[in-house]
């Protein structure tokens, strides 16, 4: 009798109604598709591209002549023409900043280089008449050793904005 | 149970291994490629011009002769690009031949070797804004010395 009351009921008793198995909807069966695994691919896709995107810059170039010859005189057959000569010296206290001349005028940016030289240009068409120099007549850039590079480029873009064709670099002056 | 006998709808199962074999096969090919273009890219800040004149070079055979600066120190410079030592560390010839700055007559051999292949190869002079016109200058006499009449400065495209 003690026995009994002391056992309590048997936790793991049969239940009396156990569940029924859930039904399978009548109709609309919709099989599920897994996208876990593309989903992960796509973001895999997605980061390699966005971090690998920006290998291109805005760069452009300018085409330009490379200097010829060894720089001895040429034969003096025929007036050569009178060439333009850009002297680039670089600053002696800060070597970042330039001087620009053109024979005695100094220039200091080369947006007024870039108007002077087109003002000089010869070109009826575009009501210059007077201008000193024809489009092709040759551009020398002279700059010292320690000009800086950007220097440079910044004075042979000048002489294409101002619509010369015939431009080329001198050995480094001192 | 056969699936035969199965009841109910049919579960659509997608095979992804084939996709991932797939893709993990470009992210290879991708990391590859991509490093040869960063190869030939060396890191620099290529000048920035008033009024610039430079345009897009299309879809052409070209071969990129870059001069590096004596070192990068990321775009921190893009503010003050000329604020930094002018001199030259090396010479690149296109994505892998590297060249020192004594080494001129082989880099001239190289481009020689690249202009007889394809005449038609436009030569690029990507050069650091800092340097001195008497590093790049020599450079220069160097790609004319095998045969290159006319080169491209590289330079900052003008902001649209």
């Amino acid at each position: 009798m003690l026995e009994a009351i002391a056992q309590p009921e048997k936790l793991d008793a049969p239940r009396e109604h156990p569940p029924r198995r859930r039904r399978r909807p009548l109709s609309g069966g919709v099989g599920q598709l897994n996208l876990t695994a593309m989903i992960d691919v796509i973001f895999l896709l997605l980061i390699y591209f966005v971090v690998t995107s920006n290998f291109r810059t805005d760069e452009g170039v300018l085409t330009a002549t490379l200097p010829q010859g060894t720089g001895a005189p040429r034969e003096a057959t025929e007036l050569p023409p009178q060439k333009i000569e850009l002297r680039l010296t670089a600053g002696v206290v800060d070597d970042t900043t330039v001087a620009i001349q053109q024979g005695t005028t100094t220039f200091v940016t080369f947006a007024q280089l870039r108007d002077s030289l087109a003002a000089q240009r010869l070109d009826p068409e575009a009501g210059q008449p007077n201008g000193l120099f024809e489009p092709d007549n040759p551009i020398v850039i002279q700059a010292g050793p320690n000009v800086r590079w950007q220097h440079v480029v910044n004075a042979f873009n000048a002489c294409l904005a101002a619509r010369y064709t015939n431009i080329s670099f001198a050995k480094p002056v001192s | 149970m056969s699936t035969v006998f199965q009841r109910g709808p049919v579960k659509p199962e997608m095979n992804m291994t084939p996709l991932i074999d797939v893709t993990f096969l470009l992210i290879v090919f991708f990391m590859l490629v991509s490093n040869i273009v960063s190869n030939e890219r060396v890191p620099m800040v290529v000048p920035q011009l008033e009024d610039s004149k430079t345009r897009e070079l299309g879809d052409i055979e070209k071969v990129v002769v870059s001069i590096a600066p004596a070192s990068f120190s990321g775009d921190a410079r893009l503010d003050a690009p000329l604020d930094h030592p002018g001199q030259a560390r090396y010479v690149q010839l296109g994505a892998g031949q590297r060249f020192q700055l004594t080494q001129l007559p082989q880099l001239t051999e190289a481009l020689r070797r690249e202009t007889q292949k394809n005449p038609e190869v436009e030569v690029l002079l990507r050069g650091d804004a800092a340097l001195y016109y008497g590093q790049v200058q020599p450079i220069m006499d160097a790609i004319t010395a095998a045969g290159v009449g006319t080169v491209n400065l590289v330079a900052l495209m003008p902001d649209d």
